[in-house]
This record gives C-alpha cells, structure tokens and sequence, in this order.
C-alpha cells in the first residue's frame, strides 16, 4: 500500500527519515506546550474541561466543553461556577458555588487587607440536583481553594462529544494517532 | 546507489553537452591543464546506470521540486563529485529534536509534580521550548532560505584546489502563458591552501518549466534533468578558472 513512499524513503537516507519523525513529534510537542502554557496563563491544571453529567442542566449538557481560569487574588462569590477536585475522587465536578464563608484567624486583632488573606470555604451545588454536594465531599465539611481547579468563563456547546468518545472508544484515539503519524512520515514540507 | 566505475563515466556518453569532452581520464591520475575537463565527463548522466523510476503527482508543484531536489542532490553526490556538506540539516535536527525532548520533559514534570509546585519549573520549560522554535524559525529563514544542496569537492593538482558548491531552488508560479518552472541558483566558489587563496568564483541561475522534467503521468526523465544540471554546473566551474 505504501510501497512508493517505503521506496523513497530507503532512498533519501537517515538524515531524511530522522527529519520527517521529528515533523510528527514537533507536532506532538507544539501541542503539549500549547497545553502547558495555557494552564499556566490561567493558573489551572486544566484550563479546557469537558462536563460529563448532566447536573449543570439547562446551563450546561453533557458533551459542553467549558473554559476555567484559576485568579489567584479573587475571591470566589455565591453564584460562580466552579470545577473542583475530591482529593482521593477520580474525576473533577462543575457546580454552583452555594454559600462562601472566610475562616477569620482569631489569633489576631488585626483582619488583613488582602482579599485572600483569610481562607475561604465554599459549599457548592448543582443546577440541576436537589441537594448540596456535602455527600460527594467524602467527610469534608467545606471545599478550600485548594480543591478548586477553576472557575468557569466560557463555554462551547457539543464540541467536547470527540473527547467523550475518544474516552469511551481508546481504539478511535490510536486510530487517530496513527493515521496523524503516517500522514506526517509520508508527506514533505 | 551502485558506485560509479571510473570506465563508465569516461565512456562516450550521448550527451557531450560541452563539445570538448574526450573519454577524460580520471583527474586524479594527471594534471590537465584546466581541472574541468575532468569534471565535465562525469557531469554527464551516465545512460547505462539502472536507476528506480521517479513519479509524482504532475499537478503538485511542491512534489515536483522535491522529486527535482533530490534528483539534484543524488546526481552531485556521486562519489567522484561533490560530498554533501549536511550542516543545515544537522542544525534544524539538533534544534527539533532538543525542543521535542524538552517539551516532553516538561510535560512529563508537569504530570509527576502537583500543579502549585511544579509552576515554575514548567514555566522554565514552555519558555525554554518558545526559545528554540524561534531560533528554528529564523535559522531556516534567514540562514537557510532556499538552499537545497551544499557541496565541497578536494582535488589534487600541484596543492589541494577545495571547491564548494551551493544550490538554491525555487518553484516558480505558473501563469496562463507558462507551466511552474524549477529555478535553479549556484553559487561556486574555488580555493586553495585551505581557503587562504581565491582561485575562482561563479554564479548562474537557470530556469525550466517542469513540463521539461515531468511526462503526463508524473515520471521524471532524469537523464535529461541531469544533463541540464551538469550543464549548469559545468559551466559555473569552468566560467571564472584561472
């Protein structure tokens, strides 16, 4: 099937062969920093998200894709969207932000001028479920920043379903991959 | 490629394309009076070489300069020519592929390391990556531009005559009068005792439509690419000799 281009190759040589693997890796790479560099921009671990379940409903639907940022000297209000991890949970959450309540340190006389001097403890809850998510905090009583991946400022509808399906279908992903990586081995400049 | 016999490329060829070449023997063996004569007999496509059959796709243009270019560089890289100087080449590797395992060290940093921490040492990576791809964008512009092909070349006659050779090809745009045409640019510069004395310098720039090359389905003549490239080298070699 690729007879003409296995031919070619065998006779451009090393140099060649080594220059159009480094065009699909370059490719990879650029990708990668791209990702990277945006999560640092917007102060998250990870700035494109994709909501799973349906308890943001009618805001958001399953397949939504959802863009955080992470401001690190704002304070989160009753009413922000928030995607938040359980430490020891799998997969993060997209929930309301319900009620804030700043932990005052006692100790002091003095409240600090820093809107993040105190540390701020967060109850969320989804849109479309009927209670808070107390239970989903596995013995926590409070969400801390600590836990928050981001904040939710934008978001595109559909979009994330390639996602879901490259989860649900790994041989779709590979398929995809290597189509990508033949592609890129064949052809020049 | 099957090497050369020094026989077959003194043989007549069918294309004596300077008028003057005798079955030179090999230039190594005595001193002509002008060093070309020599190289003109092994410029000249050899007709009895099996070569593999080159085709492409006739309506790309981009896979017809491809398939001219590396026509180009298997013919002036024959053992008794030119020896590919491969340093552009060498450097866009280097880059790549240090920006490659740079990013794929960050990232995997980044994967290992909690997010907070792990801040400023992907910060350190992302830009680091950003560095080289620019430095790898400017190389291949500024520097490299369109050069294809750089060659040197070391013969013996009374002191050692290095010759160095670069090639510059371009594609240029048809037009409702003219197919795409290959533009070929040399530049040869030829000295002695180690580059400290100038012997001879020349320039040429030729141009031919690719329909010259390239048959209705996409197979390219390469006798007939190669005998109009060792005319032009030909004639840039011998143009300024002393």
């Amino acid at each position: 099937m690729f007879a003409d281009e296995l031919k070619t190759l065998r006779r451009l040589g090393v140099r060649h062969v080594l220059l159009q693997i480094l065009n699909f890796v370059s490719v990879l790479a650029s990708g990668l920093m791209i990702w990277k560099g945006l999560g640092l921009i917007t102060n998250t671990e990870s700035p494109i998200v994709v909501v799973l379940s349906g308890s943001m409903e009618p805001a958001f639907y399953r397949g939504d894709l959802l863009f955080l940022t992470n401001p690190p000297n704002q304070r989160y209000q009753t009413g922000d969207i928030t995607v938040y991890k359980i430490p020891g949970a799998d997969i993060p959450i997209v929930h309301r932000v319900l009620e804030t309540h700043d932990l005052v340190n006692k100790d002091k006389d003095l409240v600090a001028a820093s809107p993040l001097a105190q540390k701020q403890l967060l109850l969320t809850k989804g849109d479309n479920n009927h209670i808070d998510d107390i239970e989903l905090y596995q013995g926590l009583e409070w969400l801390e920043r600590k836990h928050i991946v981001g904040k939710v400022r934008g978001f595109l509808p559909y979009v994330g379903y390639v996602t879901i399906a490259m989860n649900d279908f790994p041989q779709l992903k590979y398929a995809l991959l290597g189509g990508l990586g033949l592609l890129a081995l064949v052809q020049r400049e | 490629m099957a090497p050369r016999t020094r026989k077959a490329a003194a043989s007549p060829s069918p294309a004596a394309h300077n008028g003057d070449t005798p079955p030179a023997p090999p230039p190594e063996d005595d001193a002509p009076p002008t060093p070309s004569t020599g190289v003109d007999a092994l410029l000249a496509p050899v007709a009895t070489l099996e070569r593999e059959e080159v085709k492409v796709n006739n309506a790309s243009p981009t896979d017809m300069k491809h398939a001219c270019d590396d026509a180009l560089k298997r013919f002036l890289s024959r053992p008794d020519l030119f020896k590919q100087i491969h340093t552009h080449t060498d450097v866009r590797l280097a880059l790549g592929w240090l920006s490659v395992l740079i990013a794929g060290g960050t990232g995997l940093y980044g994967w290992r390391v909690p997010f907070e921490q792990s801040k400023p040492g992907v910060w350190a990576g992302v830009l680091l990556y950003v560095f080289l791809t620019l430095a790898q964008t400017l190389y291949s512009y500024f520097i490299e531009g369109d050069i294809v092909f750089v060659g040197k070349r070391k013969t013996f006659d009374k002191r050692i005559v290095t010759e160095r050779i670069t090639i510059t090809s371009r594609t240029t745009p048809s037009s409702p009068h003219a197919p795409p045409g290959y533009a070929l640019g040399l530049s040869y510069l030829r000295s002695a005792s180690g580059g400290k004395s100038l012997l001879g310098k020349g320039r040429a720039s030729e141009e031919r439509p690719y329909t010259d090359f390239f048959d209705e389905h996409g197979v390219m003549d390469q006798d007939r690419f190669e005998r109009w490239v060792g005319a032009v080298v030909g004639r840039v070699m011998d143009g300024k000799a002393e």
